[in-house]
């Protein structure tokens, strides 16, 4: 089915539509970000959810999580489950770095994403010889232990132990942001001003926007380096080890070098989104980073899609919002309240999981990718002096004639054939 | 000497309930080579019903196990058909995909039916002790538990070697294409196998259970699982008594190796992962399976 609109990627109406794609995008999150500030409600159905920034600075730090999933899953088809591990390794660090060693949040990541990228390549390194099914298991096996280990007896001075490890933040807004000013335009706004509260902001929603907003960047930022990275020599090497590590290894692809390189960066990408969380929720706690946080991480990779970017972004706002709307739903119509006092979230996150490998196997992503190629498509333009390819010649060519006779002859010798010049 | 005694019986009888939880789990990986993420959850369920049966429908304690395990089956059955047979067996992702999904929904099924309070399980064994050896009190728990994984492990043996049903099995396991080439249906003997593997899985949690020292609540077998698969992936994954002796080995490993060192005691979850690793890196077929050939 071809699509309603065919643009080339050249044209002037296939640049507008990715600017005018961005632009909404970037529109939509300021006014999210405000409205949300003060922890506002959402109506679904009588049922007020708590919708507020803190929510929503959570779900970023577990897609920056779940992108480094889509590395090391996603481009290089290796079954890692673990990364509860390194989300809770760079949480860990990021506040150790911070309550005792009083750096700064954003500067604790030049020590986060070393740290984590060199425990991912040490425990990558079994990996190199452990293989699907068996690669799934250590690594869950590994995510299972991290409760046990943070809370050894050796490590409490600087884990806190059972209890956790809490923060205090020092993101606060800069002085020149004109917060309060756009706050302001905002309410101005004629019918919606209301929805973005009144007057001057808080201190603590001011420092809630500027953390969203950093964290968010953050995202952006890791986004477009893995997107650079696979779509560069080292990514198309990550892929080519998914479809076939032995043709891979022929084709000149380091497979040790490689594999180890991917297990790295999705732990880097897990300790980035762990400095977030602990960022946002001021307080590391050891039962927070349980398996069940890394099967958590898989739901986010199967529903926003294996394999896509873009995935990343719903997957991390599927595992932060559904197990918290449904533990603050207290009646639904047509379900017994027994059941929503239960962990229906896990229940929903679960049948999810089933239900999207059958009918959605792509995820989200290719569903919408599925729609959105009906209306618009962009065509590449093949570069600039390029003309197709001209009829090939030589012995090639002669051959192929021959050939070309030779089954045209058969045909028409060939008695089944009833109308050899149809 | 008594310490160590008293420590050997502790490594026996947690190492057989591990044994039990990782025969379920071979038998399925013999089928499928597919690891039941959710194998340990399937179990917990099942022993949640063996429960419902013994203390609300008043049934003696080892029919209600019976009963579970036959219940187990038919709804482990039902899960392959459903949600297993259709997927491509040799693509790994997606099975573990939805093994995964069922360890979530299960999970959270047991939560909202049961909740999350631990209930105390019936005594499956007599209580007390068997004989003393050296001053320690050998209790019948830990000799009921041992005998138990040597008669299911017999059992199956006995099923798998010498009825038609247990032959089409290892046919299967053997060689999925020829065997359907030959004629057998492949589907309804997966399908066996995964009844029979829910079927010990839910023996094996409620012995696990019924330790005088423990009780049954939804999350109890999440740990577990992870120690049965480490014992079933050092028995060789596809081997059925190697399950038994990686049950042993790893309960040895947590009871004894893990007393003995400087391990701390919460590490125990951590040796044996180690173990695991270790087992992989150095004998990918652990220690009594078949060593695979991979063709290019």
């Amino acid at each position: 089915m071809s699509a309603r609109f065919v643009w080339p990627a050249n044209s002037s109406q296939a640049r507008a539509y990715k600017s005018v794609g961005w632009a909404l995008l970037l529109i939509g999150l300021v006014l999210f970000a405000f409205a949300y500030a003060d922890t506002a409600q959402i109506t679904v159905l009588d049922n007020g959810y708590a919708l507020s920034l803190p929510r929503a600075s959570k779900a970023v730090a577990f897609m920056i999580a779940i992108l480094g999933l889509q590395v090391v899953v996603g481009y290089t088809g290796q079954l890692v489950l673990g990364q509860s591990f390194f989300f809770g390794s760079g949480a860990y660090i990021g506040a150790y770095m911070v309550a005792d060693q009083n750096w700064p949040w954003l500067l604790s990541l030049v020590v986060v994403v070393p740290a984590c990228f060199v425990i991912g390549c040490i425990l990558g390194l079994p990996a190199l010889r452990i293989r699907g099914l068996y690669l799934a298991l250590v690594t869950l096996g590994m995510a299972a232990t991290f409760p046990a280990i943070v809370q050894l007896d050796q490590l409490d001075e600087y884990t806190g132990g059972a209890a956790g490890k809490s923060v205090s933040s020092d993101l606060v807004p800069p002085s020149w942001l004109p917060l309060d000013g756009i706050a302001s335009i905002l309410q101005n706004i004629p019918f919606f001003g209301q929805y973005f509260g009144e007057g001057d902001l808080t201190s603590s929603e001011s420092e809630r926007i500027w953390k969203f907003f950093l964290f968010v960047f953050l995202l952006a930022v890791c986004m477009w380096l893995v997107s650079n990275l696979i779509k560069s020599r080292p990514g198309r090497a990550l892929r080519a080890i998914r479809d076939n590590e032995t043709s891979a290894a022929v084709s000149g692809v380091h497979l040790a070098k490689d594999k180890t390189m991917s297990f790295g960066l999705a732990s880097a990408l897990g300790g980035v989104g762990g400095v977030v969380y602990v960022a946002e929720l001021g307080i590391a706690s050891p039962l927070d980073f349980t398996q069940l946080l890394a099967i958590n991480f898989i739901v986010g990779l199967v529903v926003g899609g294996v394999g896509t970017l873009s995935g990343a972004v719903i997957g991390g706002i599927v595992i932060a919002f559904v197990p918290d709307w449904s533990a603050s739903t207290e009646d639904f119509p047509g379900i017994p309240e027994r059941w929503l006092a239960g962990p229906t979230g896990v229940l929903i996150l679960g049948a999810l999981l089933i239900i999207l490998t059958f009918v959605l196997p792509g995820g989200v992503v290719a569903g919408v990718r599925r729609i959105r190629a009906r209306i618009v498509q962009i065509v590449p333009v093949p570069p600039e002096g390029a003309t197709p390819p001209p009829p090939s010649e030589g012995e090639d060519a002669v051959l192929r004639r021959e050939a070309e006779e030779i089954s045209a002859g058969a045909a028409a010798n060939d008695p089944l054939t009833e109308e050899p010049h149809a | 000497m008594e310490l160590f005694l008293a420590r050997l019986f502790d490594a026996i009888s947690n190492g057989s309930t591990y044994a039990l939880i990782a025969l379920a789990l071979v038998i399925i990986y013999k089928a499928t080579t597919l690891i039941n993420f959710a194998q340990g959850e399937m179990a917990m369920f099942g022993s949640f019903i063996v429960l419902v049966l013994a203390t609300e429908q008043g049934l003696p304690i080892w029919i209600a196990v019976i009963l579970g395990m036959l219940l187990s089956a038919v709804a482990a059955a039902g899960i392959e058909r459903v949600l297993i047979r259709p997927f491509d067996p040799y693509d790994h992702l997606p099975l573990v995909i939805v093994t995964l999904g069922l360890f979530l929904s299960l999970t959270a099924l047991a939560g909202i039916i049961w909740r999350f309070d631990p209930r105390a399980f019936p005594r499956m064994y007599p209580a007390g002790t068997a004989v003393t050896i050296g001053g320690v009190n050998l209790s019948w728990y830990t000799v009921g538990v041992l005998a138990t994984v040597l008669i299911v492990a017999g059992l199956v043996t006995v099923l798998l070697n010498t009825t038609k049903v247990g032959l089409a099995f290892r046919a299967v396991s053997s060689n999925l294409e020829s065997s359907e080439l030959a004629g057998i249906r492949v589907g309804p003997t997966l399908q066996f196998g995964w009844a029979l593997a829910a079927a010990v899985g839910t023996l094996g949690a409620c012995v696990f259970v019924a330790d005088p020292i423990r009780q049954l609540e939804p999350t109890v077998m999440v740990r577990v699982l992870i120690f049965a698969a480490s014992a079933a992936a050092i028995g060789g994954l596809d081997s059925l008594w190697g399950a038994v002796v990686g049950g042993l080995i790893i309960g040895g490993v947590q009871s004894l190796l893990v007393p003995y060192t400087f391990i701390p005691n919460e590490m125990s979850l951590a040796a044996a992962v180690v173990v695991l690793m270790l087992v992989l890196l150095f004998r990918p077929s652990g220690l009594f399976g078949t060593a695979r050939v991979e063709r290019v």
